[in-house]
């Protein structure tokens, strides 16, 4: 791994993560190297297999990508739902964007990116009541929360603060879905 | 004492003094909410919660070789606190210092603390939530780490 990444100026973190820093923005520093690196890859052809933690980053923004058309879909379903539901549902919905956004600005996504039409329609409760829809909803974002935690160990450690704090946001849409809808009757 | 220990100790110690904060914090919160009430009860609870916590991190710090930072006698509040109002918003806004404590123990490479870290800040981020009624995209994290 070493000899395929060259020393370049100044990087943080040594020589530990230059496959790392190579697509992960670990700073604003590595930016330059980063870029360099990315086209190096490219005309090699073949790249090598990414890192653990850019998959784990990939993985998380796909689950964000489906957490978000959960949320659209959901939003089409309750369209006779109190306005006060519709627009709880909504607020969380602009939490997962700002959660896709800020997950999706750690990675340096090569131009070539396989995931969003690969990706499948989430499964939800079709035409379910709206205590249904929200109970769905409820149990995807604890799972999630869940998720993103055992993810951690090992991770960068601006990565993991970022996972951490997503993890906490999307636990805190439970109660308050839920009091969404004891709110509304 | 490497340099990873000391980095362990120092946030450690950083979010006993949020603990400790917090504690002293609900006694005030608790007093300005209705007597029986269900804030009241829910302020009860978190206090337990924080004290708990407290107790943990003191308990690491010493196992760790470090001594823990002594609590204050009185904190000064960030707004005055006048009604039950202002309580909520108190415990909402201790929440967000515990969380942002919490999560300086995240950035440690050690598993374990790593963990009881994000635990935390999840629960932090729940109680907010509880006393504010609202949600935010990211508990603990401050702007300045967030990209544009």
């Amino acid at each position: 791994m070493t000899d395929e990444t060259p020393a370049r100026e100044a990087g943080p973190g040594g020589a530990a993560g230059a496959s790392r820093r190579a697509l992960l923005v670990a700073a604003g520093a590595a930016l330059p190297a980063l870029l360099t690196g990315c086209k190096g890859v490219q005309a090699l052809g073949t790249p090598p297999p990414p890192p653990r933690d850019i998959r784990i980053l990939r993985v998380a923004i796909t689950a964000e990508r489906l957490m978000l058309a959960r949320y659209t879909t959901a939003i089409t379903q309750l369209t006779a739902a109190p306005a006060s539901v519709l627009a709880a549902v909504r607020a969380v919905q602009a939490e997962h964007a700002a959660h896709l956004s800020q997950l999706r600005s750690r990675l340096i996504e090569s131009a070539v990116s396989p995931a969003p039409s690969a990706s499948r329609p989430p499964v939800v409760a079709q035409g379910g009541s709206v205590a249904s829809v929200l109970a769905a909803l409820a149990q995807a974002e604890q799972a999630a929360s869940d998720r993103l935690l055992g993810e951690l160990p090992g991770l960068p450690p601006a990565l993991a603060q970022l996972f951490a704090s997503v993890a906490a946001s999307e636990a805190t849409h439970v109660p308050f879905l839920t009091q969404a809808e004891a709110a509304a009757g | 004492m490497t340099a990873g220990q000391a980095a362990a100790i120092t946030a450690l110690q950083e979010a006993l003094a949020a603990e400790q904060a917090a504690c002293y914090g609900y006694g005030v919160v608790g007093a300005y909410l209705p007597a029986g009430s269900a804030e009241q009860a829910t302020a009860v609870t978190d206090w337990v919660a924080h004290m708990r916590a407290r107790d943990q991190l003191t308990a690491l710090i010493s196992g760790r070789g470090g001594q823990p930072v002594a609590a204050a006698v009185a904190y000064q509040l960030p707004f005055p606190v006048t009604s039950g109002g202002t309580a909520q918003l108190l415990a909402a806004t201790m929440e967000d210092a515990v969380a942002r404590a919490y999560l300086t123990l995240v950035a440690l490479p050690e598993t374990g603390l790593r963990s009881l870290g994000a635990q935390q800040v999840r629960a932090a981020a729940l109680r907010a939530e509880s006393w504010r009624g609202t949600t935010e995209a990211f508990p603990g994290l401050p702007a300045s780490s967030l990209r544009s």
